[in-house]
């Protein structure tokens, strides 16, 4: 009880108390924050962005899939180095890449014509540009989820029945709880992004809400009335999750061991290959146009004089803020995937904080933590953990309740019954049987940290900012070449924090 | 886990990450690829660490300064140096600004400083119209930012969100100096002949350079940086034979309540002398408020140029009782 009460503390420290801190902005608003709800337009606008998140977690879900499925489980040459390139975008703010579309395909672009920039500044380049950035986040969820699964059912299923078969009764079920994960995230992403609407031109619910934060006048209170509407959305999205998970979640996770064949794509080897690498290529198109961009203008050779502490602080706040996030997912995320009521509200809480626009949680960050007894910490880069904690605590708690899901409960009550107390069935059993997944939890989470943007603008410590804070501040007006070489160093930091982590990964799965 | 903690340890401790007796902290709506150098400049004059946070394109001049104001209630910010005039007028209006007559100011003229030194003014720029020279005949280029409206142009001019930056300093002394009728039927409209409204004048600038618009309306620094880059862009001074171009001042507010008031008095002296003017018109192409400072070629004074006779402080007072109309007008 104990431990769950301190990791729900944190949520509520973080997540909770920013935005419990707004709603008593709300009648200071008074009338004008009625009047926000009451006025047509945010509600067309909210309809508006849930349609285009919709749009976009079914494209993600349709490209994700089957290369998830692609990756973990059949012969297709050069797999994993196909992960690697296709999931290179989702670890670059998604804005970057929109303006790399644009060296592309806008009107003056490498690939550009009219046309194509009609196509890129609409509803229809959003939903391209935002799939094609997040798609890899359901490829990996897919490919991590069927890697982890217990060979002896597709084995048995084999047997007797076809790859497609297989694949559609037994893989894509038992991965059902990470695909839930990853289409949560992607529509919550989508439904909160604001950088890529706002450059492609397409209004968005997050846009009117920053507009009365980042714009001509301050109102924090008008601002959180805006929100209001998006707690409904949370829960539905929770609603919708658990449905789709709980059904149809059963133990994956046995003693069998994951080694297995691969299945044969056969005579479809050479048409599968051409489309998944060109799914790829096509994703990471952007970062050639950057890199291109970069290297012709001399931007590297410029890095030393530009680049600043942005990488330490990237990184450093990443690695802190993810092994909390993790920590405390592994005990909610446990709690959550075991039914305990108290994990699911904190959950649900943790949901609303990442779904709730990025400005918002970050003016209620400023409200709570920019005071005096707070000492030093509101200035110094412990604002950062605490802001990519209270924003991303949902990637534990979500990343280790799919895990635990598919692992057996039998273990646990063994132990229980033995009279092992929970922290002791917590670092003995749950965290040891999990250790893979809650492994890629802490990798998915630093991720997340690493690539934020739209949160730490909003308060990062003057002279500390984050890698992206850097590349978008110098975005104005510096010279392209430069960002372009910022972006790249973003993308390699960041691989090579995956590279260390997928290491780290396979290491305890060979173990 | 030991290592991660380890890790985590020797990044958030490592030297750099230490702060020092001596530092200032500043909020500066100014581009950070231009500020920044002379930042550096004053830490290597002075020893003093600037500590800084800058807006980013899409949230300028107003990232910053809401920043400011969600943190009144316990001051970070030390100095405020605005990329436009009207900011502080709402930083003074929330008794935000420390009043400070700099010795530096003294041969700033006079109508660009406040008389009790809550705010004072430098290096300026203007807004300006970016042409295309590919898509716009020399016959046809554009004179007035109200050939954003023409018909002949339908669907081929930009400007910038008037919610943010430097477009809504732009829009509300338009409201100022025409009165609310006329203004109105302006945006009016300007969204009738399709004007792309976009995030912000760096992409009004990346959409002229590349030919995307033909024309569009834009600060002096983005036309200065479109030429700077080959792009084939024609820098126009609007309304010369009218009511003139809007002139933009950068300006210093030293913050009430601020964590180090003597080292913001010292970082206010050093953005206020004529050096920094003159680094400003040679990086930035920003105009010297000063007569003589030396200016490189291609850049024009504020004597130069027809500027708009417009107060600041009422535009100020016009620019948030506009916001909501112009909030509906972006469709937000």
């Amino acid at each position: 009880m104990l431990v769950l009460s301190a990791a729900g503390a944190v949520v509520l420290l973080t997540s909770a108390l920013p935005l419990a801190r707004l709603l008593t902005e709300i009648p200071g608003a008074g009338a004008a924050a009625l009047s926000v709800l009451s006025a047509f337009r945010p509600w067309l606008l909210l309809i508006r962005s849930l349609m285009l998140a919709a749009a976009v977690t079914a494209c993600a879900i349709a490209i994700g899939v089957p290369l998830g499925l692609l990756i973990a489980r059949t012969d297709l040459p050069g797999r994993r180095a196909l992960w690697m390139v296709h999931a290179f975008p989702m670890f670059l703010p998604p804005f970057l890449l929109a303006l790399g579309w644009f060296q592309l395909f806008g009107r003056e672009g490498f690939l550009g014509g009219e046309v194509t920039a009609r196509l890129l500044f609409s509803e229809v380049g959003l939903v391209a540009v935002l799939a094609l950035t997040f798609s890899p986040v359901v490829t990996s969820m897919m490919a991590l989820a069927l890697l982890g699964m217990d060979a002896s059912l597709e084995e048995a299923a084999r047997v007797a029945a076809r790859p497609w078969r297989v694949a559609t009764r037994i893989l894509l079920p038992a991965a059902r709880p990470a695909l839930g994960l990853a289409a949560i995230l992607v529509f919550a992403l989508s439904v909160s992004e604001l950088g890529v609407p706002m450059f492609l031109r397409v209004d968005v619910f997050p846009a009117a809400v920053f507009a009365r934060l980042g714009g001509i006048r301050y109102a924090p209170g008008e601002a959180f009335a805006l929100v209001v509407p998006l707690m409904p959305v949370a829960i539905g999205l929770l609603f919708l999750e658990r449905r789709l998970v709980g059904a149809g979640s059963f133990a994956v996770a046995g003693l069998r061991g994951m080694s297995r064949a691969p299945i044969p794509l056969g005579h479809w080897h050479p048409a599968l290959a051409a489309v998944s690498w060109s799914i790829a290529v096509a994703g990471a198109l952007p970062l050639g146009a950057l890199a291109l961009r970069g290297a012709r203008g001399r931007g590297f050779g410029q890095l030393p004089q530009w680049i600043g502490l942005a990488p330490w602080t990237s990184l450093g706040t990443a690695v802190v803020a993810a092994t909390v996030i993790v920590a405390v997912g592994l005990v909610l995320g446990h709690g959550v995937a075991r039914r305990l009521r108290g994990a699911s509200m904190l959950d649900a809480l943790a949901v609303l904080a990442f779904v709730t626009p990025a400005s918002v949680l970050g003016v209620g960050l400023i409200a709570v933590w920019n005071h005096p007894a707070m000492g030093g910490l509101y200035a110094s880069v412990a604002i950062l953990i605490v802001g990519y904690i209270a924003r991303y605590a949902v990637v534990g708690i979500r990343a280790v309740a799919s895990v635990v899901l598919q692992s057996p409960v039998h273990l646990e009550e063994a132990a229980a019954a033995a009279g092992a107390r929970f922290w002791r069935r917590l670092t003995r059993i749950i965290l040891p049987v999990n250790l893979r997944g809650v492994a890629a939890g802490l990798l998915l989470a630093m991720v997340f940290c690493l690539r934020d943007f739209e949160t730490a603008v909003l308060y990062y410590p003057p002279g500390r900012e984050p890698l992206p804070v850097r590349i978008f501040t110098l975005e104005a007006n510096g010279p392209p070449p430069v960002v372009a070489a910022l972006a790249l160093s973003h993308v390699v930091l960041t691989a090579f924090v995956v590279a260390g982590g997928s290491l780290l990964v396979l290491r305890r799965r060979r173990a | 886990m030991k290592r991660i903690v380890l890790l985590a340890a020797l990044v958030l401790l490592n030297p750099a990450c230490k702060r020092t007796a001596q530092e200032v902290v500043v909020y500066t709506s100014v581009d950070q690829v231009f500020s920044e150098p002379i930042f550096k400049e004053f830490e290597r004059k002075s020893g003093i660490t600037v500590r800084a946070v800058f807006d980013t394109e899409e949230t300028k001049s107003t990232g910053v300064l809401n920043r400011l104001i969600a943190e009144s209630q316990h001051p970070q910010a030390d100095v405020f140096w605005a990329n436009d005039p009207v900011r502080p007028f709402l930083l003074v209006k929330r008794s935000l600004a420390q009043p400070y007559l700099s010795p530096s100011a003294a041969d700033i003229p006079a109508t660009f400083r406040a008389a009790d030194g809550t705010w004072t003014d430098f290096a300026a720029r203007a807004r300006v119209l970016l042409v295309n020279k590919k898509r716009v005949s020399p016959a046809e280029m554009p004179r007035s930012i109200r050939d954003l409206s023409n018909p002949r142009w339908k669907g081929q001019t930009a400007i910038a969100n008037p919610l943010f930056g430097t477009t809504t300093m732009h829009i509300a002394a338009l409201f100022t100096m025409w009165g609310e009728e006329q203004a109105r039927a302006f945006l009016t409209a300007l969204r009738a002949n399709n004007a792309r409204i976009v995030s912000s004048n760096g992409e009004v600038k990346r959409l002229v350079a590349t030919g995307e618009t033909a024309f569009g309306l834009a600060d002096t620094d983005d036309g200065f940086e479109a030429v700077k880059e080959g792009a084939p862009v024609e820098v126009v001074y609007p309304d010369q034979e009218g009511m003139g171009a809007l002139v933009m001042p950068t300006s210093t507010v030293l913050v009430k309540g601020g964590p180090h008031p003597e080292t913001g008095r010292k970082l206010v002296d050093y953005l206020l002398t004529p050096d920094v003017e003159r680094r400003m018109a040679e990086s930035a192409a920003h105009m010297p408020l000063r007569p003589d400072v030396p200016v490189p070629p291609g850049l024009k004074r504020v004597s130069d140029i027809k500027a708009m006779q417009v107060d600041y402080a009422r535009v100020a007072t016009d620019m948030e009782r506009i916001e909501p109309w112009l909030r509906q007008w972006v469709g937000l």
